[in-house]
């Protein structure tokens, strides 16, 4: 898959034609892999519910928090209360690691893909 | 004729605002019969009918699309019909090569006078499409879609 | 290939293009690229591989970056075809092209299906024969409709709504798609709307297609779509002696007002 850079933005994707495994092929998600990438949506800072307000939070505090919480729930309700949803617009790699972290650290197998929704 | 079979088709009829539905209008206000199955939808020019409204019609269900509009040369937008003309040609031929007769697609000109042609017109269409049959999209649609562009007509 | 790295690289220099857009080669993949005088060294990866791109739909964006510009492209048969039909849209504003023409070797003419593998001038290559495998449209054309209705729909069912074949395609330009309007094809359903989304698209294909063979290549799911745009093609031919990519000044039956074709009176 090929991304279009003009004047340093993201603009497009294209299919690598001559790959041997997807032909000059993409799904849906593959043909928008640009779209997010400059999108105002986006999450660009860890921001933490305080309150009922989101609140900007540094990245240690935030993977603390988290890190606290998973603990808790999966000591006071057992590993079976957990379920980690995984994403398409990440590499696999980062898919393969979040499965070790879910199976070997959380102690569960309810983990998905967001492709199967 | 094959009316036996209790088929009664359902058309969508697309008319042109300045002629044929105003002979529509002649042809019932002077008690001409004609076959009841027209739906008429009526349209500013014929030109204004795109290739989408017709197979849309096809998918929800038709069973024959009439589109009928002012003779060339007397079009309300001068040659909004040129186009009606050169488009539904073509459209018959994708109707045809993706398997839906184009004899259940049918253009004809029909001025605001011509109440009588517009009776006729209607009834010989109306037998046409009898005799072809309901149409093979009936059914082969795609369950959901049809709910839902019902739901939301 | 090198002589026409030189005539590309002479052009950018004497400031006859501001910039060039053509395939490279990088470690076996085949990607477009586009280059201005400043990283004249990508030039050095010029090819004319088997893989194509739509390189016209690409110049059309880039064109939109550079009014009144002169871009230089590499084309082949199927790139100047798309150009055409680009210009004829006004897709391509106020930039110029300088095209350079790469003829494509018969093995390639063969992969694509091409019916003419070459374009008007050529800077590159040979011309290589015209190929015309129409096989199978000649076997839907002798199928009854009933048999054409069930092998069409089969084949539209396995669309999987990746709007591949549009976005890949060099001529679709519209900035809003029917293909995306809700009432004709709701959203989240897919196969989408049989045989709505595929009429719609040949239908606007049928004055436009200039058969390059793109959508059938990145179609996932191999739903012969070119068959059906080669047959608008015809049609086209056969009613209004009109050819998509043939001349600039062409004028599409189906775009403009005028009397045409065999007007049904
Ligand atoms: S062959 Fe397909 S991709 Fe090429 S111009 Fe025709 S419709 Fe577009
Ligand atoms: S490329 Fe194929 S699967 Fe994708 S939308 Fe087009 S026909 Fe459907
Ligand atoms: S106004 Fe009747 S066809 Fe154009």
């Amino acid at each position: 898959m090929y991304l279009e850079v003009m004047d340093g933005k993201v603009t497009g994707t294209l299919p690598s034609m001559n790959h041997p495994i997807s032909e000059g092929s993409l799904c849906i998600k593959g043909w928008n892999a640009h779209e997010p990438v400059h999108s105002q949506k986006r999450l660009t800072k860890p921001l933490i519910r305080k309150d009922g307000v989101l609140t900007e939070a540094s990245w240690d505090e935030a993977i603390s928090n988290v890190a606290g919480e998973l603990a808790r729930i999966r000591d006071q309700y057992g590993p079976n209360s957990l379920a980690v949803l995984t994403s398409a617009k990440c590499t696999n790699e980062e898919n393969y690691l979040l499965m070790k972290l879910t199976r070997a650290v959380l102690g569960t197998n309810n983990i998905d893909h967001c492709a199967r929704l | 004729m094959s009316a036996d079979n209790g088929f009664e088709p359902t058309i969508i009829g697309f008319l042109c605002n300045w002629c044929s539905y105003a002979g529509a209008d002649l042809a019932g206000g002077s008690r001409k019969k004609y076959a009841a199955n027209v739906l008429p939808i009526r349209v500013m020019c014929s030109g204004t009918v795109s290739p989408h409204h017709i197979v849309k019609a096809f998918q929800m269900g038709a069973d024959g699309v009439l589109v009928t509009g002012c003779h060339i040369g007397e079009c309300h937008y001068m040659k909004g019909n040129y186009m009606t003309a050169k488009r539904i040609p073509v459209v018959k031929e994708l109707l045809g090569f993706i398997g839906i007769s184009p004899d259940r697609l049918m253009l004809d000109w029909v001025s605001a006078s011509e109440g009588e042609k517009f009776a006729r017109v209607v009834t010989e269409f109306s037998d046409k499409i009898r005799s072809l049959g309901p149409s093979p999209l009936k059914g082969r649609v795609h369950g959901r879609v049809k709910e839902e562009s019902q739901a939301s007509a | 290939m090198e002589e026409l790295k030189k005539k590309v690289k002479q052009a950018l220099e004497e400031g006859k293009i501001h910039g060039f857009l053509g395939l490279k080669a990088d470690e076996g993949d085949i990607s477009p690229f586009f280059m201005t005088k400043d990283n004249i060294a990508e030039l050095e990866k010029l090819t004319a591989p088997d893989g194509r791109y739509s390189l016209g739909k690409i110049l059309s964006r880039i064109a939109a970056q550079n009014p009144g510009k002169a871009i230089g492209v590499m084309v082949r048969g199927c790139d100047e075809r798309a150009i055409i039909e680009l210009t004829k849209a006004s897709q391509l504003g106020t930039a110029s092209t300088v095209q350079f023409g790469v003829a494509c070797t018969p093995q390639t003419a063969e992969k694509c299906n091409c019916p003419q593998p070459y374009p008007s001038t050529i800077d590159f290559g040979e011309k290589a024969k015209s190929v015309n495998h129409g096989e199978l449209l000649t076997k839907l054309e002798q199928m009854s409709v009933e048999d054409r209705l069930a092998y069409w729909m089969a084949q539209f069912d396995k669309c999987i709504k990746c709007y591949g074949c549009r976005n890949i395609c060099p001529v679709c330009y519209c900035q809003e798609c029917t293909l995306e309007d809700k009432n004709l094809v709701p959203g989240g359903i897919v196969p989408p709307a049989t045989p709505v989304f595929h009429f719609i698209k040949a239908m606007h294909m049928a004055d436009r297609c200039i058969d390059c063979g793109l959508c059938e290549a990145t179609c996932p799911s191999n739903i012969p779509l070119r068959t059906i745009y080669r047959h608008m093609r015809k049609v086209m031919q056969e009613l209004f002696d009109y050819v998509p990519g043939r001349a600039a000044d062409d004028k599409s039956p189906l775009g403009t007002l005028e009397e045409g074709g065999r007007l049904i009176h």
